[in-house]
C-alpha cells in the first residue's frame, strides 16, 4: 500500500484542532493515499442517472484521472480552456494559476498537502478575459477505492479573467461502497470584476468520506456566488477559504447541509478581508436527523486596512432527532475601520404548533413534518439559478416542486 | 351531529374542560360565549385532537369517536377549527398548503385528487367568498399577515375544506367593521343543511350577522346556561357575572329561550 505518512511539518489533525474537532479522527485515520490510478473500466456503469443533466461540457474525474469516456469536451465555446489538470501543468503555454494559496494564513493541514502530492490530475478552467459563458460546466469528481489506496486526490483549478463570467457545479461522487473517500481540491482566482457561480453537490456513498476544499482568491470587483449541498458520506466536509484581496468584491457564500444517519456534515469556512468596501455573506443551513451532527464553523477575518468592509454570517439549524446535534461556531477577528458585521446562529425543533395547525387541515403527521422542513430547506434550495441542478436537489431531497 | 358528552380536559392534573355536554344538529349555527379563561379554546383544540390534554368523556361526530383520532383523521371525518390564533408557517405557499389539505383529506376518504388546475377555481371561488387580494394564496401561509387577514384566510380554508362541523374560535377579533361583514357573510354562505357550526365569540356583533340556533355560556369548563339569540343580548348588558357567581339577577331584558 503506498500510504504515505504525514510528512513534516503537517501533522494530522488532532481533536484539539478547532477545525477538526468533531471529525471523526478514526476513520481518518484509515484513509490511504496514493499517486493517481487509472481510471479505465472503473467506473461499473452509466452515472447519468446519479448527475444533474446539464446544459454543457462536462469533465469526468475517477479516482484522481480524467476519463474521456464519460466526459463530453466537444463543445467548448471560444475563450474557454477546459482541460485535464495535467496536460495543462505539462502546457508551457498555460500559466496555471498557483496551487497554493500563500495569503490563507492557517488554512494547510496534511489532506491539502496530500492533494497536493497526489491530485496532479483533475479538471483545468480558464476563461479568457471578457468571455460570458451560458452553458455550465460540469465537473464530476468519482472515487472509487482499492487496494492501493482508499482515497483519491483530485485537484480542480479554475481561473476567471477579467470580466469574464461562468457557471461551474463540481459534483462529487463515490462509485462504490467500500470504505475510502475523495479528496478534492478546488482553487480558484477571480480577476477584476469577474462573476462565478460555484455550486458543490457532495452526495457520496454513506461509508465514504469526502474532504473537500475550495480557496478563492478574489480580485477587485468580483463576485463570487458560492453554493454548497453537503449530502452525502459518513463524514462530509466542505472547506471554503476565500480571500478578498481586491476592493469592492463581493462574496455570496451559502449552502445547505442535510444529515442522517450517524454522518457528520462540516462545513468550514473562513472569509478574509484584506482589501477595502468588500462585501461578504454566509449564510448555511442544516437539517439533522437521526444521530447526525452538523458543524458549522464560520470565520470572518478583517485584517487591517480592510476598511469599509461589510460582513455577514447566519447558520440556522434543525434538529428532527433528539440524538442529532448542531455544533456553530462563529470566528469574528476585527482589525480594520469602519466595518459592519453581523452573525447569527440559531438551533431549533420542528414547530409543533405549525404541526397541528397542518394536521388539523387534514395533512398528515410524516407528510406535515415533510412540508416543514423542505419550507426550512428550501431557502437554500429556491435560489439555485440553473433548473437541473435544482430539480436532482429536490429529487435528492425527496422534496417535490411546490 | 355532533355529540359531546360530560367532556373533560385537563393540563398536568388541573381540568380545564370539567364536563362538558353539548349537542349541535345538522344544519344548527351555536354560539359560546363566555369569560377569558373559561375553556373554549381549550374545548376546539380538545375536538381538533391538540396533544398534551388528559381528555374523558364522548366527542362524536356522525356517530364516530372523535377523541381517538389523530388530527388529521378528524379533519378527514369534517371537523374544521378556525383558530384563534392561526399559526405562521414561514416557507410554505398558501396556495399549495391548501391544495395539499383538500387533497389529504380528499385521500383518506377515497376521493380522487384535485389538480392544480382545477383547484385553482376551487380557490377563486373561496377567495371571492371572504373578498381576498389574490397575492395572499401566492404568500408563506399566514406569514406577515395582519390579524385580520389571518382570520379571512382561517374562512378561506373553510371555504376549501367544506368541513361538516365549523368550530370557528373568536374569528371576529380583530377584524375592522368591513372585515367583520365579509367574514360573517362568508360563514352564513357556507351554511347548510348539512353542516354545523360552532362560533365562539365575546361580541354579540357578529351574532346580529350570524344569528344562531342557539348561545351557550361556558363558565369554567362547563356549559352554565343556554339559550336563544337574546341570551346573548343578556350578556351584553350584564357581563358574565351572573353566571360566575352562579345565580341570576332579575333581567332587564328577559331571558327568552333560557334553558335555566
Ligand atoms: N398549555 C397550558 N398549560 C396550562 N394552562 C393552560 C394551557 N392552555 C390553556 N391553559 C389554561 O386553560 C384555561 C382555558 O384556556 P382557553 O384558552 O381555553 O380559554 P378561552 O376561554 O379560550 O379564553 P379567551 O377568551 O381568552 O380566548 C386558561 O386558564 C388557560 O390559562
Ligand atoms: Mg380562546
Amino acid at each position: 500500500m503506498t500510504t504515505v505518512a504525514p510528512t513534516s511539518p503537517i501533522e494530522y489533525p488532532t481533536r484539539h484542532d478547532e477545525r477538526w474537532r468533531y471529525a471523526p479522527h478514526d476513520l481518518l485515520g484509515r484513509l490511504s493515499f496514493g499517486p493517481p490510478s487509472a481510471s479505465a473500466d472503473k467506473i461499473p456503469g452509466p452515472i447519468g442517472a446519479q448527475i444533474p443533466a446539464l446544459d454543457g461540457p462536462l469533465i469526468v474525474i475517477v479516482n484522481g484521472v480524467v476519463d474521456e469516456r464519460w466526459s463530453n469536451l466537444t463543445a467548448i465555446p471560444d475563450g474557454l480552456r477546459l482541460s485535464t489538470l495535467a496536460d495543462a501543468s505539462a502546457d508551457p503555454a498555460v500559466p496555471v494559476v498557483a496551487h497554493f494559496n500563500p495569503d490563507v494564513d492557517g488554512a494547510a493541514d496534511v489532506f491539502m498537502a496530500l492533494n497536493t502530492t497526489f491530485g496532479v490530475d483533475g479538471a483545468f478552467v480558464d476563461v479568457a478575459e471578457g468571455q460570458k459563458l451560458d452553458a455550465p460546466i460540469h465537473i464530476v469528481d468519482v472515487a472509487i477505492p482499492d487496494e492501493t489506496s482508499n482515497t483519491s486526490c483530485t485537484g480542480v483549478v479554475i481561473h476567471l479573467g477579467a470580466d469574464s463570467s461562468a457557471t461551474i457545479v463540481e459534483t462529487r461522487l463515490g462509485g462504490s461502497e467500500a470504505f475510502g473517500g475523495s479528496n478534492t481540491r478546488t482553487t480558484i482566482t477571480l480577476d477584476d470584476h469577474s462573476t462565478l457561480e460555484h455550486i458543490v453537490l457532495q452526495d457520496m456513498p454513506s461509508t465514504q468520506v469526502h474532504l473537500g476544499r475550495v480557496e478563492v482568491t478574489q480580485h477587485a470587483g468580483s463576485a463570487l456566488r458560492a453554493r454548497s449541498f453537503n449530502l452525502g458520506a459518513i463524514y462530509g466536509r466542505l472547506a471554503y477559504d476565500v480571500h478578498l484581496a481586491g476592493a469592492g468584491a463581493h462574496t455570496d457564500l451559502s449552502g445547505l447541509y442535510y444529515g442522517a444517519g450517524e454522518q457528520t456534515l462540516d462545513q468550514q469556512i473562513t472569509v478574509i478581508h484584506t482589501a477595502k468596501d468588500c462585501t461578504s455573506r454566509q449564510s448555511y443551513r442544516g437539517v439533522l436527523d437521526d444521530e447526525s451532527a452538523g458543524v458549522f464553523n464560520g470565520g470572518i477575518d478583517v485584517r487591517p486596512g480592510a476598511d469599509g468592509t461589510d460582513a455577514e454570517q447566519h447558520n440556522d439549524n434543525l434538529l428532527l432527532s433528539n440524538r442529532a446535534e448542531a455544533n456553530t461556531q462563529p470566528r469574528l477577528e476585527i482589525l480594520a475601520d469602519d466595518v459592519a458585521c453581523k452573525h447569527g446562529a440559531t438551533v431549533g425543533q420542528l414547530d409543533a404548533n405549525a404541526m397541528y395547525y397542518l394536521r388539523t387541515r387534514g395533512i398528515p403527521a410524516a407528510d406535515a413534518r415533510r412540508l416543514l422542513v423542505n419550507a426550512f430547506a428550501d431557502q437554500a434550495v429556491d435560489d439555485i439559478g440553473i433548473d437541473a441542478v435544482r430539480t436532482w436537489v429536490r429529487d435528492r431531497l425527496g422534496t417535490p416542486d411546490a | 351531529m355532533l355529540h359531546v358528552a360530560n367532556l373533560t380536559a385537563s393540563i398536568g392534573g388541573t381540568p380545564i374542560l370539567r364536563g362538558l355536554d353539548l349537542d349541535v344538529g345538522a344544519g344548527e349555527v351555536h354560539a359560546i360565549m363566555g369569560p377569558n379563561g373559561s375553556g373554549k379554546s381549550t374545548f376546539a383544540h380538545a375536538l381538533a385532537g391538540r396533544d398534551g390534554y388528559e381528555i374523558d368523556g364522548a366527542a362524536t361526530l356522525d356517530g364516530v369517536d372523535l377523541l381517538d383520532m389523530e388530527p388529521e383523521a378528524r379533519a378527514a371525518a369534517g371537523v374544521f377549527v378556525g383558530f384563534q390564533y392561526p399559526v405562521e408557517i414561514p416557507g410554505v405557499n398558501n396556495m399549495y398548503f391548501l391544495r395539499t389539505a383538500l387533497n389529504s383529506v380528499r385521500r383518506a376518504r377515497g376521493e380522487t385528487e384535485i389538480g392544480a388546475r382545477d383547484f385553482l377555481a376551487v380557490a377563486q371561488e373561496a377567495m371571492d367568498l371572504v373578498e381576498m387580494k389574490k397575492d395572499f394564496l401566492h404568500r408563506a401561509v399566514n406569514a406577515g399577515f395582519s390579524g385580520g387577514e389571518k382570520k379571512r384566510n382561517e374562512i378561506l380554508q373553510m371555504a376549501v375544506m367544506q368541513p361538516r362541523l365549523a368550530v370557528l374560535d373568536e374569528t371576529d377579533s380583530g377584524l375592522d367593521i368591513d372585515a367583520l361583514r365579509i367574514v360573517a357573510s362568508g360563514v352564513n354562505a357556507l351554511r347548510s343543511p348539512e353542516r354545523s357550526m360552532i362560533v365562539i365569540t365575546h361580541y354579540q356583533r357578529l351574532l346580529e350577522y350570524i344569528k344562531p340556533d342557539f348561545v351557550h355560556v361556558l363558565v369554567d369548563g362547563r356549559i352554565v346556561n343556554s339559550g336563544d339569540h337574546t341570551l346573548a343580548l343578556h350578556l351584553e348588558d350584564h357581563g358574565y357575572a351572573d353566571f360566575v357567581n352562579h345565580e341570576l339577577d332579575a333581567p332587564e331584558r328577559p331571558l327568552s329561550g333560557a334553558a335555566t
